[in-house]
């Protein structure tokens, strides 16, 4: 059933991980009694996740809920879910380009973060219109006042527009639905022009196939219609189209300004990537949606399967996981240390630690990570430019001309007394301040140019255990620069160990050659023989540290025969050694391949 | 179904490495000791003087019901071979009613007739009267806890006895044993890693035992068991725990030591006189040890007493009893086994546990041995471990003395 355009709103929540934006949204679904029984609620806050009868498991990334606003007319609200993290920027702006109005949630006592400044901006730049309001405004620290100073200084809302309400108590929240109705525009959009639908997230059912989220900017879909994704160039069937309400609520078409669900027939994500444009193939659009961008890859990591048998298994779950995923991408490679494996981008360290969380629980697999790191541009003697994921791949030393690696723009919110605890971190990552301003008295946003390397690793815990938990971070790519950049191997029996090798600017190699060798000294268990750990960088030894032999490592006598107790803890020491992989002949453990990366100061930290 | 149903039956052919049916002990276990020592975590009672009658009462009327539970009269059940009387302290039981303990074990099950009978005793329970005592009760061996010559580390360890009263408790036995028909054979029990232990201390203790002559010396690391006065003083921040490059010094030091005065180091924790034998066992090593380390059937009567059947496969059942002496008095006045758990072992199991326990000893395994318990003589693991000096160049996978004391990471990496 169409909507009338007019009676149309849609909008999500920009908010900072903790500020309260499951429990507004719990309240908004309350106050329009979209969720009529108490089960049902409970599954809904239960982190969205739906499970609807034809055995499709839904995640609610738009809810549609019915409202009479104060005019005593019926209108249809649509709030859109925005992932909440650094790694998933581009989802983020794609959702936001399906809306027409944001509602900017912040926590009265904790003020703007830099997430979601970092949303805001984007907000602003897709010409979303803001709702800013203050949360928990019951609480005792509240600062109500202080934060919508802030806001004013930053979105230009005067103060007094601000709306304040406790989410928790649902005090104002009736204010904020009038003020969703009032202040945001309806979709405009023709709904006689050929068909332009923005997929905004989509996701991989075992039953259905991939389940697109859309929103039609023009025209209409039917179900049954044939349908092509503009840029994967796909042709294929609209299954079902439908809306949440909020549960999946087959319908006859979506038309323009609506926002729902569409099956399109296909079974693999990388077909209908977020950021698509629908289209009908009989009547197609000229032009797809602006704003598409291919999933970046930001970090690389190997992964390695401990068992060299696992290695199909390992390639059959990335195939799967990719069909659900299509920012994950991989390709195989081996390592003199580990076997075969794959090089695996992913958007980041979240998405990385997902992807390997998912391989180990869900497909058993056990699984050595190797350091991320980023891709470095190499442009090699002679001309010619080569990227280069896996820094064992770097070219020799005598055979480059100029090594670039990847930069952001990082933006980094702190109260004002934490400017020098902060400055001194960015700039011993390399970083260059671009800009620092004030949004108050009290707080302060600092930009810097980072190496990615830097910050891919444990930046942010170094951040917020020097602000007290107290800063916020985000950031995004700003291109590649030349760097003073050297490989550092690690070499354990004197054998050059692949996997252990990093890239590093020049004046931080001697310290990370002696960090890493100190690192692995400690993680290595003591062999039966001893154990030399050199860092080199090309032939020359920078770092050096022993492991030495193990000498006792036997069980006690066996009391009254209790030969049980005896078998039981070998067995275990045994099963232990799975854990480790077996490299030349020196046992290492899965934490090792990680840890090399971790610097000093993370430890002196804790 | 009981675990013990026909333990020792048939004798199969192809065992292999896996057991060893010429031998057949008898563990026995007596809970009571004047005090805690600070490192023990075996099953003991301190008090309870006035169970200590019904105790003896019970292990008479376990045998009963363990015999039984045998088969008594069995024509392919060996005789025993081996006795050992652990605990606790054995000899806070009147010398008498181990005698009938033994007597009753003798009656049901038949003795070899050179059967090893081992008693256990603390230096502080030994005089005359009670040595005598037990060579009347038919002891051929005494293992006395001495566990240092170093009065200040005695007193570390919470000893009830000095050094002194150790050599009083060795001459009395040696008394003794002059009326012995078949003498009386002593070792020394000592412990290294002690607090208040030094190199010196150590190599004294060293020195004091082998002077009093005994025919065998265990010589054991502490080992921090949780549930020990020790063990909570290591939780608690309050005590180090031992050092396992100083245990390895002190372990060189008594392999040194022993060998020195002509001692066969056999085992991990045991050396014993010679001549040695063509399987390389010292005449004086225990033989109710070298049942564990072989597999070999053992009954365990008492309150927490493990026992092993090796069952036709030869993978074996074992079983245990109740720990409190209560509850075990209560279960054999019942007329039943107190047993309080049992596992029977699958063939994997079989083989990692044999392959673990031939390598504690100083025979190891010849190739097909090795080979039949699953690891390759030749393979890569054997290589790596012969490199690193812990086992012998071939044939055969033997530890070397280095290697005994990385016992349980050789085996891990030969099982692997």
């Amino acid at each position: 059933m169409p909507t009338d355009l007019v009676r149309l709103r849609n909008f999500c929540i920009i908010a900072h991980i903790d500020h309260g934006k499951s429990t507004l949204a719990d309240r908004l679904l309350d106050l329009t009694h979209a969720v009529s029984e108490r089960h049902m609620r409970a599954q809904y806050l239960d982190k969205m996740d739906l499970e609807r009868e034809r055995g499709i498991t839904i995640k609610a990334q738009a809810v549609r809920l019915a409202y009479t606003a104060a005019d005593g007319l019926g209108y249809v609200l649509n709030l859109i879910d925005t992932p909440g993290h650094v790694d998933f920027t581009y989802e983020v702006s794609r959702a936001l380009a399906a809306c027409e109005g944001a509602v900017l949630l912040v926590d009265a006592a904790q003020g703007i973060e830099a997430q979601t400044l970092a949303n805001l901006y984007l907000a602003l730049e897709a010409g979303l219109t803001l709702i800013p309001v203050i949360n928990k405004i019951d609480l005792p620290a509240a600062q109500p006042e202080r934060v919508a100073r802030e806001i004013e200084q930053v979105v230009g809302t005067p103060a007094e527009e601000t709306l304040r309400v406790s989410a928790k108590t649902g005090e104002g929240v009736p204010a904020l639905l009038e003020a969703v109705v009032r202040r945001v525009p309806p979709p405009s959009g023709d709904p006689d022009a050929p068909t332009r639908a923005l997929i905004f997230d989509s996701l991989y059912d075992p039953y259905r196939g991939v389940i697109t989220y859309v929103r039609m900017v023009d025209g209409r879909v039917r179900k049954g219609d044939r349908i092509r994704m503009m840029v994967a160039a796909g042709v294929s069937e609209a299954e079902e189209v439908g809306v949440f309400a909020p549960e999946a609520v087959a319908t006859q078409e979506l038309t323009s300004g609506e926002v729902g669900y569409l099956i399109p027939g296909l079974k693999d994500v990388a077909q209908a990537k977020v950021g698509d444009t629908v289209t009908t193939a009989g009547r197609q659009a000229a032009e797809p949606l602006p704003g598409y961008r291919e999933p970046r890859p930001m970090v690389y990591a190997g992964l390695y399967p401990i068992e060299g048998d696992d290695f199909p298994d390992l390639r059959d779950a990335l195939d799967r996981l990719r069909l659900n995923d299509a920012a994950l991408v991989f390709e195989p490679e081996s390592s003199a240390a580990l076997g075969f494996g794959f090089r695996c981008g992913f958007l980041g360290l979240l998405h990385m630690e997902i992807v390997r969380e998912r391989l180990e629980r869900e497909f058993g697999l056990e699984l050595i990570t190797t350091a991320p790191n980023v891709a470095y541009r190499v442009t090699v003697s002679g001309g010619g430019t080569v990227t280069v994921s896996n820094p064992s791949d770097l070219p020799e030393a005598g055979s480059t001309e100029r090594i670039e690696e990847p930069f952001v723009n990082a933006m980094v919110l702190c109260p004002s007394e934490y400017i020098g605890a902060v400055m001194e971190l960015c700039q011993s990552r390399r970083g260059t301040l671009q800009t620092m301003e004030y949004l108050s008295e009290e707080r302060v946003e600092l930009r810097y140019q980072l190496p990615l390397a830097e910050i891919i690793f444990d930046f942010f815990d170094q951040l917020k255990s020097r602000t007290r938990g107290y800063a916020s971070l985000d950031y995004e790519p700003s291109g590649y620069r030349a760097a003073d950049l050297v490989k550092v191997d690690v070499l354990l029996q004197g054998e050059p160990i692949d996997a252990f090798s990093a890239i590093v600017h020049k004046d931080k190699a001697y310290a990370y050659g002696r960090a890493t060798a100190a690192k692995l000294k400690k993680l290595i268990p003591r062999q039966l023989f001893e154990v030399p750990i050199q860092a080199t960088i090309g032939s020359r030894v920078i770092a050096r540290e022993t492991v030495t032999a193990r000498r006792k490592d036997v069980l006690a006598k066996c009391y009254g025969g209790d030969v049980t107790r005896k078998r039981k803890l070998l067995e275990r020491q045994k099963e232990g050694k799975k854990r480790m992989k077996q490299i030349g002949r020196v046992e290492v453990p899965q934490e090792a391949f990680v840890a090399t990366l971790r610097t000093d100061e993370g430890d002196a930290g804790r | 179904m009981s675990p013990v149903s026909s333990p020792l039956a048939a004798p199969a052919t192809g065992d292999g490495p896996l057991v060893d049916r010429s031998l057949f002990g008898v563990y026995v276990h007596v809970p009571f000791c004047l005090t805690r020592c600070n490192y023990c975590d075996f099953v003991t009672y301190t008090g309870m003087q006035a169970l200590r009658r019904p105790y003896a009462a019970a292990l008479l009327a376990e045998a009963e019901l363990a015999a039984a539970g045998l088969g008594v009269g069995a024509p392919e059940r060996p005789t025993v071979t081996s006795v050992f009387v652990g605990g606790g302290t054995p000899t806070l039981l009147p010398p008498a009613d181990l005698g009938a303990v033994l007597l009753r074990l003798r009656e049901l099950l038949g003795f070899a007739p050179d059967v090893e009978v081992t008693v256990e005793a603390n230096p502080e329970t030994v005089d005359r009267a009670l040595a005598d005592g037990l060579v009347a009760a038919g002891a051929t061996r005494v293992s006395l806890g001495a566990q240092s010559f170093d009065d200040r580390v005695l007193a570390a360890l919470g000893r009830p006895h000095d050094a002194g009263r150790v050599g009083l408790a060795v001459a009395a036995l040696r008394a003794a044993g002059q009326s012995a028909p078949r003498g009386l054979d002593l070792n020394l029990d000592l412990i290294f890693g002690c607090p208040e232990e030094d190199g010196d201390s150590w190599a004294r203790s060293l020195e004091e035992a082998v002077a009093l002559g005994p025919e065998h010396v265990s010589a054991y690391a502490l080992t921090i068991e949780p549930a020990t006065k020790f063990g909570r003083l290591v939780a608690a921040g309050r005590m180090a725990e031992p050092d396992e490059d100083l245990l390895a010094d002190r372990y060189e030091q008594a392999c040194a030591a022993l060998a020195a005065a002509g001692y066969c180091h056999y085992e991990v924790s045991n050396w014993a006189r010679g001549p040695c034998g063509p399987d390389r066992f010292p005449a004086r090593a225990s033989r109710h040890n070298r049942t564990y380390w072989r597999r070999g059937a053992y009954l365990g009567l008492g309150a927490g007493a493990h026992e092993f059947a090796p069952g036709r496969a030869g993978s074996g059942l074992r079983r245990w009893n109740l720990r409190g002496v209560p509850d075990y008095l209560a279960a054999v006045q019942e007329g039943r086994r107190p047993t309080e758990g049992h596992e029977a072992l699958d063939r994997r199991q079989a083989r990692f546990e044999a392959l673990a326990l031939r390598l504690r000893t100083v025979d190891g395994l010849d190739d097909d041995e090795a080979r039949a318990l699953g690891v390759d003589p030749a393979g890569a693991a054997a290589a790596e471990l012969r490199d690193a000096g812990v086992l012998f160049p071939g044939p055969g996978v033997r530890l070397t003395e280095r290697g005994m004391f990385v016992h349980g990471e050789a085996t891990s990496r030969l099982a692997a």
